[in-house]
């Protein structure tokens, strides 16, 4: 053979979806939450998105640029450098970023934004070792960032444009209608329809219209990005002991598990692939827990808590994956021994057996 | 009897089987080629003593190394000529191998068995004879049929495979076309010698007219799988046909089963009736980089370089050669190597089907572990053995029950090359036990 040919280890063919692939998925199935959202929330959510997408990206190139090699070195020979990084690119940054600003509420100043999607990308997802590598959602973690160092804004949640009276662009800020429910009113005046259709209600820019979240969620399960029964076992825990935790009454833990953020988190922060466990029973487990934690927090503190509840249950997962391992196909569990003494004997003797031989 | 649907076998990837290239192709007896190298290393286990010598006249059957111990298989003369070296060279798999080359003298002169009568058939005289005339299983792993149909525990079914969920392979889709009777009667020998009377064969749903094939013999129970790779892994094969498991560290025959190759029962056929013992083989040339892709009848131990040749040669310059299938096969770096008793295919990949994309951070998707039909979590022994922490990878991914199918790396977004790592642990856990 004349020509250079490759020499690998099997299967010599591969298929064809790649993490880009996986990713660009992830980032259609946001896109009915990011419109529903630039509907609802019009200039205010539109900037935030902008902002946090692009300060991410941003973000991970500077990273990229400081820390990977001489940076002299890179300052000289800076076309290669963002070819490189455009080759490495594999837009886990834009769902972070996208994501970050879908689930903050739309009164937030943009350099709030900004700071949260660089805490995000940098501390959370960079320092650890980048894609793959980070403990925690860092979605997840920069909302909760924001939530501690701006709460003022983020706690000012504005009435969406649509259906709601504005008068004269004097922005209406109330509550959300989980905090009406869970907290001292315990009651809504919003409809059920309002709740599913994010119409006239508050809340974060991406996480009121729930019929988006469940198109974008459909849409990932056909692409089997990720399995139908992980959403739906969050949710349905959730449900089942909101139900049980308010006396049996249905509707109040439908709106309970309807509002809020639960429904974005089951489906695009829970499901993360780097901070889930691995096997299937860990899955489970960690659903349950997931679905646990959200119902009980929400009852007890009065507060949304979802974004809290994915960052702990990212920190189980690590405990989960090393407990939790699959028996391989063909394993046959081993029965208890009725006869202990007798085996022991046997064991003995076939011990002495093979010592004398 | 009428084929039969099979129960899914739910996990397994679905790579494009490609098969169109090669699988209208009627096989094609290849010319003898001038010179054979016969590596004495034809099936798992020791290899081969030589029993010839430089200089020595042989012909075709002849036998040229001797088996060494029980695990281990006689070697045959391919052509008629003269033994010109016997020396060490390295083989296909890079291990080095002892090679015996034999010159052709055109004559073509045989030495076959008797060939078996009837009544001479007890379950004894067929596993001599197949222990005589060297029958390996085809499938791939090469392993010495007389010991396979000498179970220890007792046994009730025989599976034949004709799955060949391989990728690009045709070989056995041909053979079971066009030597459908042949296969049953070897089946059926191979039963006697086993005294069971039940006998499935399982075809892959894309082979209907191999399923047709073996649906007018009434003692032989055509299963169709579905499409899906691995189906045809040997425990994944047993467990959709018979619904058993077979346990770990086990042998087939401790679930009552024994499997065989399309390909094993034709040569078993040919070993009882004509006294032929294993001198060729049909391999399947095919790939997108060669001018003609064929199913050819090829002398054991002659050159990759003149079975291309023979098809036409190259059509553009490939960028990978594979031995084997895809998903299992040897990259190869030269051409100058040698069929085997086990080669099914030579596979001349063009540069887009070989294109290999640098490996990205693991995402943890968990898609390798969805798919592995051994219920193994790879990305574990991925993670450790990158690492060098072999002993973890092997706790936390249950590496040493791994059949090393390659499902996992197929589907890998990340691109990581797992298999690598699966060998790296499996060998450094081998090296410790000692």
């Amino acid at each position: 053979m004349d020509n250079t040919v490759i020499i690998s280890t099997p299967p010599h063919v591969k298929s064809r979806r790649t993490t880009k692939m996986i990713m660009l998925d992830v980032i259609i199935a946001l896109l009915p939450c990011t419109v529903m959202g630039i509907v609802y929330y019009r200039l205010d959510a539109f900037i935030t998105i902008i902002t946090s997408v692009l300060a991410a990206v941003i973000c991970e190139f500077i990273y990229y640029f400081i820390a990977k090699g001489g940076f002299a070195r890179k300052c000289k020979d800076a076309k290669q450098v963002c070819k490189d990084f455009l080759h490495q690119f594999d837009f886990t940054s834009i769902v972070t970023g996208l994501i970050l600003a879908l689930i903050v509420p739309s009164s937030v100043h943009f350099y709030e934004v900004l700071l949260g999607s660089a805490f995000s990308i940098i501390i959370v997802k960079m320092l650890f070792g980048g894609t793959g590598k980070n403990l925690v959602n860092p979605a997840a973690t920069g909302r909760v960032f924001m939530l501690l160092c701006f709460s003022a804004t983020m706690g000012g949640i504005v009435t969406n444009a649509v259906g709601a009276v504005v008068d004269n662009g004097v922005i209406n800020t109330s509550a959300t209608v989980l905090t009406d429910l869970i907290g001292d009113a315990g009651t809504t005046n919003a409809s059920f329809l309002d709740i599913f259709l994010g119409t006239g209600i508050t809340g974060s820019i991406g996480e009121t219209c729930k019929l988006a979240i469940i198109v974008g969620g459909v849409y990932l399960i056909i692409r089997k990005v990720i399995k139908w029964w992980q959403p739906v076992l969050y949710i349905g825990v959730t449900f089942v002991i909101t139900w049980m935790l308010y006396g049996f009454n249905g509707l109040t833990a439908l709106d309970i598990t309807f509002s809020g953020g639960l429904f974005f988190g089951a489906v695009f922060m829970a499901t993360d692939y780097v901070t889930s466990p691995k096997s299937r029973m860990g899955q489970i487990i960690y659903y349950i827990i997931l679905g646990v934690l959200t119902s009980l927090l929400r009852y007890f503190t009065h507060v949304e808590v979802v974004s809290f509840v994915i960052m702990i249950c990212n920190i189980i997962t690590h405990l989960l994956d090393r407990y939790c391992i699959p028996h391989p196909f063909g394993y046959v569990k081993e029965k208890k021994v009725k006869a202990p003494k007798a085996e022991k004997a046997a064991a003995k003797d076939a011990g002495t057996k093979e010592a004398t031989k | 009897m009428k084929a039969v649907k099979c129960k899914a076998f739910f996990r397994g990837v679905h790579p494009h089987d490609m098969k169109y290239l090669s699988n209208k192709c009627e096989t094609e007896v290849m010319p003898a080629p001038k010179v054979v190298a016969i590596s004495c290393s034809q099936s798992l286990g020791k290899p081969a003593v030589p029993v010839v010598e430089i200089g020595q006249d042989v012909s075709i059957g002849e036998v040229i190394a001797r088996q060494d111990g029980a695990i281990s298989s006689d070697v045959f003369a391919s052509v008629c000529g003269k033994v010109t070296d016997i020396k060490d060279l390295v083989g296909a798999s890079g291990a080095t191998e002892k090679f015996i080359f034999i010159e052709n003298d055109g004559r073509d002169d045989k030495k076959y068995f008797e060939p078996m009568k009837d009544e001479d058939l007890t379950p004894q005289a067929i596993k001599q004879r197949i222990r005589d005339c060297g029958i390996v299983g085809l499938g791939g792993a090469g392993f010495p049929v007389a010991i396979k149909i000498s179970p220890k525990s007792p046994v009730d079914t025989l599976i034949v495979n004709g799955a060949e969920c391989e990728p690009y392979l045709t070989c056995d889709h041909r053979l079971m076309l066009e030597h459908t009777d042949e296969i049953v009667r070897g089946a059926r020998y191979i039963a006697r010698s086993l005294d069971v009377t039940n006998i499935i064969i399982g075809i892959e749903a894309n082979k209907p007219d191999a399923i047709a094939a073996f649906e007018p013999y009434e003692d032989i129970q055509p299963v169709i799988l579905k499409k899906r790779y691995p189906m045809g892994g040997e425990k994944q094969l047993i467990y959709v046909c018979t619904g058993r498991k077979v346990g770990l560290g086990k042998l087939p025959a401790d679930s009552g089963v024994v499997v065989q190759n399309v390909a094993t029962c034709f040569a078993s056929c040919e070993a009882i009736e004509q006294g032929k013992p294993h001198v060729e083989r049909i391999v399947t040339v095919t790939g997108k980089a060669v001018m003609q892709p064929k199913n050819l009848w090829v002398r054991i131990g002659t050159s990759i370089k003149e079975i291309v040749d023979y098809c036409g040669g190259e059509k553009v310059k490939p960028l990978k050669v594979v031995q084997g299938g895809p998903m299992t096969g040897i990259a190869l770096s030269t051409y100058d190597v040698y069929t085997h008793k086990t080669t099914s295919g030579i596979l001349l990949m063009s540069p887009e089907e070989a294109k290999r994309d640098d490996p990205t951070p693991c995402l943890n998707c968990g898609k390798c572990a969805e798919v592995c039909p051994m219920h193994l979590l790879p990305m574990n022994t991925a993670f450790y053995a990158t690492a060098g922490d072999y002993e973890a990878a092997a706790k936390y991914g249950n590496t040493l029950s791994c059949i090393e199918c390659g499902a996992c790396d197929y589907i890998c977004p990340a691109r990581r090359p797992l298999i690598q790592s699966i060998r790296a642990t499996k060998a450094a856990m081998r090296g410790k036990k000692k």
